[in-house]
């Protein structure tokens, strides 16, 4: 087994690891603060590949990528505002059933939309000429932008570290998550903590849309397979906590990469088999839970 | 004392009050082929394929009360064993059709085994990552289920060689499939079935094995669910991978919703709505998925025990305002 | 018959049970009693299942079952009636005791035989001892809390039970209602020849029928014995009869 080989794949599952994280820690942080498991989640990450590749084209040469990465996910974030105000608010009370049910249909329709605004073709995203080829790092190559990503990863789990622990707000959010009907009678606006709380949530969605954009051909359809990886990486590491999908997210994302190695043809196997293997051993996921 | 018995099973299904309107539906769906285009027969044997699968979802979530999360992988598997079997090994076809529900079973066996030690969203999980694990495998192995194309073309035996033979094919063993499925539910292993629904811990208590029951509920489930996946093979005459996709799963979920799924025939309903509005939605724009999403959203919302449901409340209603009043 | 052997039980860092001990003879009627939080249901869970001793023992004619899940329990003659109304809600009162004599029967499991012409003259007999033959196709989310209560007692019946196991048999029901429920309970446990345990918070109510009353405070067995002998002790009086 070539070291080299070895080593630059595993580079790659954490790179990959690093996107399912920002996305994961979304869905985590939704799912602990507001007990809502939202399917919507994928459809939102997708908008955010479209919304980049349309910035892409609007704007050309590198400086249309920076761009995208800043604005993709706020675009994203406001999307999900409208949405939060407008129906989402009122029904946080209901039965989680209804509520997943619910985002369901939500991720149907916007994925229709998003067949309707883009078209069912496949697109791509070129890479910032910052990022472009390779950089060797301890005799080991790696392709920049998986680089970036390693390190955007860590920053993203910082910075929703501080938010949550250091902030007014941040600290309320966790508080809810843990006890709901007693912030409530804090005297404090709940509804706005959860309306912030819901928006961060799916800004770190288009935000993983749009870091994932230059790597992949952005499809419909892309947002039914996230989906369903993410909700199984927050299982495994914990509902509604954030380390617990960075957790989650290494096991996936390497495993994977590690499979490309080994057994190519079901590479995508392997996650699958690791998420398995987790649940059957530790079937509450591996760190603590919120619920 | 069998011939008492069986006598005492008969006069039950003749005095149930769906025997009559029930006789006379399908005499109707009998005779329809011969009189309507040949599209709507096959719209027709696509809602009865699909409503199998979602009664046989119901048996473990309305009347269960599990979080079955991703039956499709049963349905799934079902056609797939049919379509390898029918194509990769020259055993005679009968042979197929009978190990698909048996080969269902026997993987909702295993999978329900883990699963029902769980609490219900660990289930859903835990059941959700097995049959991600399946489809990803069925995915990729494209040498032996032809991955993403999936498998077509199958050839069926002789008598199923028009679609007139398979829609009759179809439509007796989903009455048979319904007739089991009745008996079921209305036998002691049904009635505990809903006692362990409504309250699981009281059942442990009069000395029931919960788990074990609700395992035995699954399995009988999935069988069921193996001979939907059969019979979708024998009207589509191919499988590809979305039959054991979780979107198919939750779509399935949502027909037992939409029908009511505390009543016997609601998930039928639902199928038949379902299927019925994509096709026909689907004639007039690509975006069926569109409108399917927002019809759901009042649905969930408005409907909580399915259009079945409303209209049985609304029965119950006027039958006890006529009793009242006399 | 049914022997408690300083059995502990804590969550977390809360002892619930901490050496309680208890001792019923066959055909007895025995109540627990106790201040709320004494660790009266715990200690009723721990007997019939739902939960296993850290330490000690129970034993059920002469057998230890401090490890079986609750349904074994029951099948060995064990049945219970719960403090919170635990009942099929949306069953009516002849299933919700028919669950119960199927369960007893071992006919569970029968698949392809309609239930509804099974096992109707056992249920119909519980049914008639308790008075609600007339209920019998009342849905049971539908009854009052008191007949609710009375409905619990019913499908513990259903079980054919030689130990009935009753937790709070009385509690919300009106004084009329709690005679009427006791006056029933006597009736039964002397037709049936059960043994009967029971826990209660209304005094009148324990020390008019049982004959064997053990004493619970803050988790431990303070003391078990006849109503006299209890009503007379000076450390109960201190710690729970003086405050009442």
């Amino acid at each position: 087994m070539d070291f080299s080989a070895f080593s630059s794949q595993f580079l790659v599952g954490l790179s990959r690891a690093m996107i399912l994280f920002v996305v994961c820690a979304g869905l985590s942080f939704v799912l602990g603060v507001l007990r809502v498991p939202n399917i919507a989640h994928g459809s939102l990450y997708m908008i955010g590949a479209f919304a980049t590749f349309t910035l892409t084209k609007l704007i050309a040469g590198s400086t249309g990528f920076w761009i995208a990465l800043i604005v993709a996910p706020l675009l994203v974030a406001l999307v999900s505002l409208i949405a939060e105000r407008a129906l989402f608010c009122h029904l946080y009370q209901r039965e989680h059933l209804m509520l997943l049910l619910f985002t369901f249909a939500i991720s149907l329709i916007l994925g229709d939309l998003v067949k309707i605004v883009w078209g069912a073709e496949y697109r791509s995203v070129a890479a910032p000429a910052l990022l472009k080829g390779t950089i060797s790092i301890l005799g080991v190559s790696l392709p920049r932008y998986n680089l970036f990503l390693i390190i955007i990863g860590p920053l993203v789990a910082i910075a929703l570290w501080l938010f949550t622990n250091k902030t007014r707000i941040g600290k309320i959010s966790r508080a809810a998550a843990v006890d709901r009907e007693m912030v409530g009678t804090l005297g404090i606006n709940v509804s706005w903590v959860f309306a912030i709380a819901f928006i961060i949530g799916c800004y770190l969605a288009g935000l993983g849309g749009a870091l994932i954009a230059p790597t992949v051909s952005i499809t419909l359809g892309m947002d039914h397979t996230l989906i369903i990886e993410a909700f199984l990486i927050v299982t495994i590491g914990g509902l509604g906590n954030m380390w617990g999908a960075l957790v989650g997210s290494l096991i996936f994302g390497v495993t994977q990469s590690l499979g490309v190695l080994f057994w190519p043809q079901f590479a995508i196997v392997f996650p699958y088999a690791a998420v398995v293997i987790v649940l059957l051993l530790r079937p509450k996921g591996l760190l603590k839970s919120v619920w | 004392m069998r011939g008492k018995e069986e006598r005492k099973l008969f006069n039950e299904v003749i005095r149930s009050k769906l025997f009559g309107p029930s006789i006379v539906i399908f005499f109707v769906l009998l005779i329809l082929p011969s009189f309507i285009p040949r599209f709507y027969t096959y719209i027709l044997a696509l809602i009865y394929v699909t409503s199998l699968l979602a009664m046989s979802l119901n048996l473990v979530v309305g009347h269960g009360g599990m979080f079955q999360f991703h039956h499709a992988a049963f349905y799934g598997v079902g056609a797939y064993t049919v379509a390898l079997m029918l194509t990769k090994t020259s055993l005679p076809m009968w042979t197929g059709f009978i190990a698909g529900p048996i080969v269902a079973a026997i993987i909702g066996l295993i999978i329900g085994w883990f699963c029902v030690r769980l609490t219900r969203l660990y289930f859903a999980m835990l059941q959700i990552s097995l049959g991600s694990l399946i489809w990803a495998i069925v995915f990729r192995w494209y040498s032996f289920t032809g991955g993403d194309d999936g498998i077509h073309g199958i050839r069926m035996p002789a008598f199923l060689f028009s679609l007139k033979s398979s829609y009759y094919f179809i439509l007796i063993f989903l009455v048979i499939s319904l007739i089991m499925m009745y008996l079921i539910l209305k036998s002691p292993f049904g009635n505990t079935l809903q006692a362990i629904r409504d309250n699981p811990q009281r059942c442990e208590a009069i000395g029931i094995n919960v788990r074990r029951h609700q395992l035995k509920a699954i399995v009988i489930a999935t069988f069921f669910a193996g001979v939907a996946g059969v019979l979708f093979v024998v009207l589509e005459r191919s499988v590809f991978t979305d039959l054991l996709f979780w979107v198919l799963s939750l779509e399935v979920f949502i027909m037992c919703l939409l029908g009511g799924w505390f009543t016997f025939a609601g998930p039928i309903l639902g199928a038949a709505i379902i299927v019925a509005l994509r096709t026909f939605v689907g004639i007039f724009t690509e975006y069926w998925t569109l409108i399917l999403g927002i019809i759901l959203i009042p649905l969930i919302f408005f409907l909580p025990e399915g259009v079945m449901g409303y209209f049985q409340e609304i029965f119950k209603g006027r039958t006890k305002e006529v009793a009242e009043r006399r | 018959m049914l022997q408690v052997e300083a059995v502990v039980k804590s969550f977390d860092d809360f002892k619930a049970v901490n050496e309680a001990s208890l001792s019923v003879g066959k055909g007895e009627i025995v109540a627990v009693i106790g201040p709320n939080g004494a660790g009266k249901t715990t200690l009723f869970n721990l007997i019939t299942g739902q939960l296993k001793p850290d330490r000690g023992k129970v034993i059920f004619k002469g057998e230890d079952i401090s490890e079986l899940p609750p349904y074994e329990i029951c099948k060995k003659g064990v049945a219970r009636s719960f403090q919170i109304v635990n009942i099929f809600p949306r069953l009516n009162v002849f299933r919700n005791v028919q669950v119960a004599v199927l369960s007893q029967q071992r006919r569970s499991n029968n698949l392809f035989q309609p239930a509804k012409n099974m096992v109707v003259k056992e249920t119909n007999n519980i049914l008639e001892s308790v008075g609600f033959l007339d209920k019998a196709h009342s849905i049971a989310g539908s009854l009052s809390h008191g007949d609710q209560k009375i409905l619990e007692i019913a499908i513990a019946l259903g079980n054919e039970p030689e130990l009935l196991i009753l937790d709070e048999p009385t509690a919300g029901m009106s004084p009329e209602e709690t005679s009427a429920t006791m006056e029933l309970i006597r009736r039964l446990a002397q037709m049936r020849g059960l043994t009967i345990l029971f826990c209660e918070h209304d005094m009148d109510v324990v020390f008019s029928i049982a004959q064997s009353i053990m004493v619970m405070h803050q988790g431990r067995t303070l003391i078990q014995g006849k109503p006299d002998e209890v009503r007379r002790n000076q450390v109960v009086q201190e710690a729970y009869l003086g405050v009442d």
